[in-house]
Formats: C-alpha cells, sequence, structure tokens
C-alpha cells in the first residue's frame, strides 16, 4: 500500500492557471497518464478563454518518463515561456511556462522542489523601528530648524515644515505600496515606510554634515556640491524600494537608477554653471557656524592675500571675454 | 546705510532723470521764455514773477547758450538732452562730461548737436573730457559772437554765503529757462570739490552756467539732490578754466581714444584718493572688546544706527557704524565709480546659542554691493574666503575673511573690491566689518585690504580675556 500509495503521489501533477503577472490564479490537480486541457467540458482542466480550441492540449509521460505538452492541432497553437515560435510539443520542467490561446500554465509534479521556508518577520517588530526612525528624522529636522532660529519663535514655522514632511514621506511610501501590491503581490507597507525614513534620516544627517564641514573645513565645495552626494542618496533609496518589490534583476535596476541619477546630476550642474555666469555676484559661503567648530588652521594674512592677488589674472582673463548677452533691452531717453 | 542712499540719491540725480522724451523741441523760442511756455510745468519757470535782474542776465547771456543733444546715429533723434555755454570766441563750449557720455563712450552709435536759442544747429565735435569733475569741452562748427567770462571771486573761492545766482539751461527740453537761487559754499564730506546752490536745476539743464548777477560764470550746473528740495550742486569754475586750457593747448580727443583717456583719468584720481586715505591712515575705535579701523580722512561722512530699540525686543543687538565718501563719478548711465565706505557692526547675542548667534551672523554677513550693475561694464565678481590669522600680532582675533572684486570691462586696470571679515574668537559677540572700494586699481585694493584687516584687534582692556 505504502508502494502504490508512492506511485501515486509520483503520478500526482498539478495543472496551475497564471494570471499575467505569474501569479497562481487556479490550481488543478490531476492523476492519470494523460491529461487533457481544453474549453469543452470532456477535459480533465477547463480553460474558460475563447482562444484556446476545445480540445487543446494534452499532457503525457514520455518512455523515459518526463512529461510532454502536446498541441491537439489547435488553431492558436502551443508556445513556450513568452517565446514567438509556435511549437507542436514541449518538454515541461516545473520552471517552464507554457502559453495556449491567451492562458498561461504551468505544469508541476508532485515531486517538484520548492525553495526552503522563510523566516517570518512579524509586522509588528517594524513598526517600533519605523517610529524610532520616524522620531529621529523629526527630532533632527526640529533641532536643526531651532539652531537657525534667530527671531522669536513661532510654533507654526516647526510644525508645518515637521507635517508636511510627514505627508509627503506618507505619500512616498504609499505610492511603493501600491507598486509594491501590482508587481509583487503584497504591498510591504512598514518594510517600505522602513526604508524610507531611514534613507530620509541618513539625507538629514548628510545635510547637516555637509553645512557644518563646508565651515568648519573652510572647503565651500561641499556646500556647493551637496546635491551630488543628496541625489545618490535618493537614487540609493529609489533601489532599495524596487529592491524590494522583487529581488530580480537587480543589476538592471541599479543601472536604471543610478543612470537615472547620474543624468539628474549632470543636468543641475550644467544648470548650476549656467546660473553662475548669468548671475553677477558669485556667492560666497553663506551659512556661518560657531568658532567652536573651526577644524581648517586659518590662513596667515600674507596667503591670504596672496590668493587675494591670483584673482587678479582671472579678473583679467574675464574683462577681455565678450560680456554675456543682455535680455533686458534698456535703451530710453533721458534728460541730463 | 542712511549715508549710502544719500549717495545712490545723489548719483542718480547726476544720472539725469529718465524722463521719455522722443519728439524733438520746439525751436522756435519766444524772446521771453517765461511768456513764451503756457505748458503748466511748475519745474520751467522760476518761483514768482521773473525779476528785472534776472531779465537782464537773461537777456545778456542767451546768445551763448546751448542746448546739446546726444542722438541716436541710425534713428537721427535725440537719446538724451543737456545744456553748454560758449566760452571762446573761437566756438568751444562747456557742457558736463555726462551730457556727452553715451558719444564719448560709443561713438559710432551716437553722434553730438547743439541747438542755440536763436534755432541754429549744427554738430558739435568732442575736444576734451574730465570725467572727475564731470566736465566735457565741445567745439562748435562756427566762432562764437559772444561768450561767456568767469566770475573772479568764484576762481578765488571768494564768493560769500547767500550770493544771488542764476542758473541757466533747457530743463526738461520745455525751453531755455532762469532760474534763481543761492550760493551756499563747498559741499561738506566730499573728496572732490562741488558747490551747493539753493535753487532749481532740473534735468537737461546740466551743464548749463550758473552766473553771478553780473552774467560772469560762477559754476556749472551738474547735479541735484532728489532727497531734499532745491538741493543742486555746482562745478567749480576753476575746473571748468584748467579743462578749457587743456582743450586750447592739446589736440581733441578722438573717438578712440575716449575710453583710455577716462581710464587715465580715473586711474589718477584714484590714486590720489588712495594716497589720501593712507596718509592720513586709520584712527583705531572701540567696539565693544575690538577695536577697528576708522579712516581719518576728513571727507567721510558716518552715521551709526543700532537695533537696540526694536520692537519686539531683538534676540542679537547690532551696533552698525557706517562711513562713506560722498564722491560719486558718473561714467556711463549704469556705471558709477570712485565710492568709498566702510562699516563696522558689533553683533551682540541676548537670548541666542552659539548655533543661533551664528546664523544671525551670517545675515550680517551677506555681500552688499552699493547698487548692481550690469554685466556690460563689469565682469563677474571672484571672490576669496579663508580664516585669516595676523602673524604681526597675538592681540588679533583670529578672522573669517572674504575678499570679492570684479574688473571693468572697458577701463584696465581698474575694480571694484569689497573686503569683509567677522572676528571668529567669541561664541556670542563679533564684529562684522567691510571695507568697499570702487574704481581702485588691484594693488591699492591690496594695500588698503590689508590694512584695514590688519587693524582689527582686540581693545587694550579685553586683551587677556579674549581669544583662544
Amino acid at each position: 500500500m505504502g508502494a502504490k500509495h508512492e506511485d501515486g503521489r509520483r503520478q500526482m501533477i498539478w495543472v496551475e492557471i497564471l494570471s499575467r503577472h505569474r501569479d497562481v490564479v487556479a490550481r488543478h490537480r490531476c492523476e492519470g497518464a494523460e491529461i487533457r486541457i481544453g474549453r469543452a467540458y470532456d477535459n480533465d482542466v477547463i480553460v474558460d478563454d475563447p482562444y484556446v480550441a476545445p480540445r487543446h492540449l494534452r499532457i503525457y509521460r514520455s518512455e523515459d518518463g518526463t512529461l510532454i505538452a502536446e498541441d491537439l492541432g489547435s488553431a492558436n497553437g502551443l508556445y513556450a515561456d513568452d517565446g514567438a515560435d509556435r511549437q507542436p510539443r514541449i518538454v515541461i520542467d516545473g520552471d517552464r511556462r507554457l502559453r495556449i490561446g491567451r492562458t498561461h500554465l504551468r505544469i508541476r509534479e508532485a515531486s517538484h522542489q520548492v525553495a526552503a521556508e522563510r523566516t517570518v518577520v512579524p509586522t509588528g517588530r517594524l513598526w517600533p523601528r519605523a517610529l524610532g526612525l520616524g522620531g529621529a528624522v523629526i527630532a533632527l529636522e526640529l533641532v536643526s530648524a531651532w539652531l537657525g532660529e534667530t527671531a522669536e519663535p513661532q510654533v507654526s514655522r516647526y510644525l508645518l515644515p515637521v507635517l508636511l514632511l510627514s505627508v509627503l514621506t506618507l505619500a512616498w511610501v504609499s505610492t511603493w505600496a501600491v507598486l509594491s501590491r501590482i508587481f509583487s503581490g503584497q504591498a510591504r507597507f512598514e518594510r517600505h515606510l522602513v526604508i524610507a525614513l531611514a534613507m530620509l534620516l541618513v539625507f538629514s544627517v548628510y545635510e547637516e554634515l555637509c553645512d557644518v564641514g563646508a565651515f568648519a573645513l573652510s572647503w565651500r565645495v561641499l556646500a556647493d556640491y551637496s546635491y551630488v552626494g543628496a541625489w545618490a542618496l535618493f537614487a540609493t533609496l529609489c533601489f532599495l524600494h524596487l529592491r524590494e518589490i522583487g529581488p530580480g534583476h537587480l543589476k538592471l535596476k541599479a543601472g536604471v537608477v543610478g543612470g537615472l541619477a547620474a543624468a539628474v546630476i549632470g543636468a543641475q550642474t550644467l544648470a548650476q554653471s549656467e546660473m553662475r555666469a548669468w548671475m553677477t555676484q558669485q556667492s560666497y559661503l553663506h551659512d556661518l557656524k560657531p568658532p567652536m567648530l573651526r577644524i581648517a588652521p586659518p590662513q596667515t594674512d600674507a596667503a591670504f592675500f596672496a590668493d587675494a592677488k591670483s584673482l587678479q589674472a582671472k579678473l583679467d582673463r574675464a574683462r577681455k571675454e565678450e560680456p554675456p548677452v543682455s535680455e533686458l533691452f534698456s535703451g530710453f531717453d533721458s534728460e541730463e | 546705510m542712511r549715508a549710502a542712499a544719500l549717495i545712490f540719491a545723489l548719483a542718480a540725480a547726476s544720472a539725469g532723470v529718465a524722463l521719455a522724451q522722443s519728439a524733438p523741441a520746439p525751436t522756435q523760442l519766444a524772446p521771453n521764455p517765461a511768456q513764451a511756455a503756457p505748458i503748466p510745468a511748475p519745474v520751467s519757470a522760476p518761483p514768482g514773477p521773473v525779476s528785472s535782474t534776472a531779465e537782464s542776465v537773461y537777456a545778456a547771456a542767451k546768445p551763448r547758450l546751448l542746448q546739446i543733444r546726444t542722438l541716436v546715429e541710425s534713428a537721427d533723434r535725440q537719446s538724451s538732452i543737456g545744456s553748454g555755454l560758449l566760452v571762446t570766441a573761437e566756438g568751444l563750449a562747456l557742457t558736463n562730461y555726462h551730457v556727452v557720455s553715451q558719444y564719448a563712450l560709443e561713438p559710432s552709435t551716437y553722434r553730438l548737436e547743439y541747438a542755440a536759442p536763436d534755432g541754429s544747429r549744427g554738430p558739435l565735435k568732442l575736444q576734451a573730457i574730465d570725467v572727475v569733475n564731470d566736465l566735457a569741452v565741445v567745439q562748435l562748427d562756427k566762432p562764437a559772437a559772444s561768450f561767456f567770462e568767469f566770475e573772479p571771486r568764484a576762481l578765488a573761492g571768494t564768493l560769500p554765503k547767500g550770493e544771488r545766482l542764476f542758473a541757466m539751461g533747457n530743463p526738461l527740453d520745455l525751453g531755455f529757462t532762469i532760474v534763481e537761487g543761492t550760493y551756499n559754499g563747498l559741499v561738506d564730506y566730499s573728496y572732490n570739490a562741488q558747490i551747493h546752490f539753493s535753487g532749481a536745476l532740473n534735468p537737461g539743464m546740466s551743464g548749463g552756467p550758473t552766473v553771478t548777477v553780473d552774467g560772469r560764470v560762477a559754476g556749472i550746473n551738474v547735479a541735484k539732490q532728489t532727497r531734499g528740495e532745491l538741493v543742486s550742486f555746482l562745478v567749480p569754475v576753476e575746473y571748468a578754466v584748467a579743462l578749457i586750457e587743456r582743450a586750447r593747448r592739446n589736440a581733441p580727443l578722438t573717438p578712440a581714444d575716449a575710453r583710455a583717456e577716462i581710464t587715465r583719468q580715473l586711474t589718477d584720481w584714484q590714486a590720489g584718493l588712495f594716497q589720501a586715505v593712507g596718509d592720513k591712515g586709520f584712527r583705531p575705535s572701540t567696539f565693544g572688546p575690538y577695536r577697528a579701523p576708522e579712516s581719518a580722512v576728513p571727507w567721510l561722512n558716518c552715521w551709526a544706527r543700532t537695533n537696540a530699540d526694536a520692537i519686539p525686543k531683538p534676540r542679537a543687538l547690532v551696533a552698525t557704524t557706517n562711513c562713506s565718501s560722498r564722491t560719486s563719478l558718473f561714467i556711463a548711465g549704469d556705471l558709477q565709480t570712485g565710492q568709498v565706505d566702510f562699516t563696522h557692526s558689533l553683533v551682540r547675542g541676548v537670548d541666542l546659542n552659539a548655533f543661533q548667534f551664528a546664523a544671525f551672523l551670517s545675515r550680517q554677513m551677506q555681500p552688499v554691493w552699493l547698487g548692481s550693475w550690469g554685466k556690460k561694464r563689469l565682469t563677474q565678481q571672484r571672490c576669496h574666503e579663508d580664516f585669516v590669522t595676523f602673524a604681526a600680532g597675538t592681540d588679533r582675533p583670529l578672522l573669517r575673511a572674504v575678499w570679492c572684486a570684479r574688473a571693468y570691462r572697458e577701463f584696465d586696470g581698474l575694480y571694484d573690491v569689497s573686503v569683509s571679515a567677522v572676528t571668529e574668537d567669541r561664541d556670542r559677540e563679533a564684529l562684522v566689518s567691510r571695507l568697499n572700494m570702487r574704481g581702485i586699481t588691484y594693488e591699492n585694493a591690496l594695500a588698503l585690504g590689508r590694512r584695514f584687516l590688519g587693524a582689527i584687534e582686540w581693545a587694550p582692556s579685553t586683551k587677556t580675556a579674549g581669544g583662544k
């Protein structure tokens, strides 16, 4: 009986009807030497697809025991995976999808190996993490606003940005959750929230570091080009969300996100350099910090004025260049 | 800042208030312009009935007056107008540099023309310019039947305050006008000498004469103060006499040489000005725990202001001293130069922490130029900034200094330079100092900037307490 039972299990075949996104829509348990699939009611598996023939497909076991799918002479034929070539018959392994009419099928034997079970991370465990990160982001935001406060403090000046930030974050996370639900079947709102908040915290810290660093190291580049790092962080954020949606095609995702980030950085750099040429005033470091944060050693007066003198050559070169075309025509008559 | 606004207002006045008038002036003028102008424009007539003195002064001066027009060559229409006066029998006439500045800088776009009270017109040749005193000598295409003489007492500087003077010219293209006013001596706190004339000068009268009762020239109309009433300015005649002398002696100014000539005059002038600043030196002035340099030259006008009385009570107290020169040279409608000013602000946190105080200071360190001018005449500003320590002494606080400069495109070797510094030795107290120098050579700016920053030090009593 044991042998027969085992044989029966070996004979058992599952026919799965898949959605376009490869979700299983229906699963049929079949036994026997041959399974017939089609629209007619004398089939083992009935497919309600007008593009499927009444008797479309049969599955049988070959001499060596492998399963074969064979077209029974349908008008629309049999295709493998996303292939465009009509096949008379296809050797079945558990992962290959078949397409008849507009229906996707997957046929698996009882012996099909499935992946090991995943460890369950209870969503309850994610919420404290999200709350902690959110609290840190808001705290950093408030402290930063407070340290820049030079007028009478007003609650609205603190509350509004925090509310705005919260709403934007929720909108962002919801968008990813919806995308996630569409493409992977699960929203994973908590995970997306944790990703977004963690990156937001990193971003806030990064901005503060750039700000303080530009003063402390007397290195204005840090403040002028902080957007490069900001876009890189944004690209990382998008990549992490994409990875959460599905673990496949990671290199492609990284490439697309990285390429887009590089394009944006390039565009902003171009815009900034054009803006500089257009402006008459070159900016200097606008944010001073307390003297105790200074790290860079001071220049001597001789070195400072030597550097100031070196600007003369640059100015003299600029003097020779054609002035940029003025956009404003300012010709009017006057009396003197 | 009040002083800066004053200068700017003055500059705007000498630039000629822009009043769009494209139609040519009526050329047929009745002998008495007061009767011939039924236009309800109070500016064209002196207040009150014309005195018999004014009538005779005008009658004598009339054949020697000119209207000087700058015309757009391609359109053959006037672009700006001013006045002039005949000064020699050969047909040399005097006017303001700013009346002919468009032609001087762009000789291919503009041309000059005169219109006399008798209706005659003709071309003008630019003979000589003095941008420093805003004068120009032009040559008519015909000799002059009569011309103005200069008042000897004005040349000797012995005109008494209160002396009656008559200004003449063609204001707002309304016709030739005579205006009565009084002589009020030279303007205080000005590096360049200017006569304060209490009378109504209006746009279009620039370059016209202001004469004594005898009809002799006491000054050349040049500007008015837009913020005051009847506050007008004249160029002293000694500069006019000198320029006429130069015009007679030298070959006429060719259009190609005008820029080089302006460059030379500006360079010489700033050398004298900054020589004076250097010679007089800086005297230390105490600002809380700091001492900062104040120039000892007599021609700087200083103002103080504070926010101590502001409501709501400020969280940081700012006490500012600003000194600026009234002198501003008109070069073109969009370029004035020659101003010098410096500012010291002592900033004290009341209930700000170190970070908030630094944020407050950042706002005090914003760049300030006296006006912003187009890219046509000035290059982009370039800056160098860093922490600076003066090797010379230990009694000086560490500074964060910013040096910004831009070059004049048309005038080689001249720059606008702004040097600012904020002390970096205390958490809730700082001195913000700035020195602006316009139309200066780079060497002079470096030397003066270094002296300025080097003179920021601790006041003797705080020497031991301060610094880290």
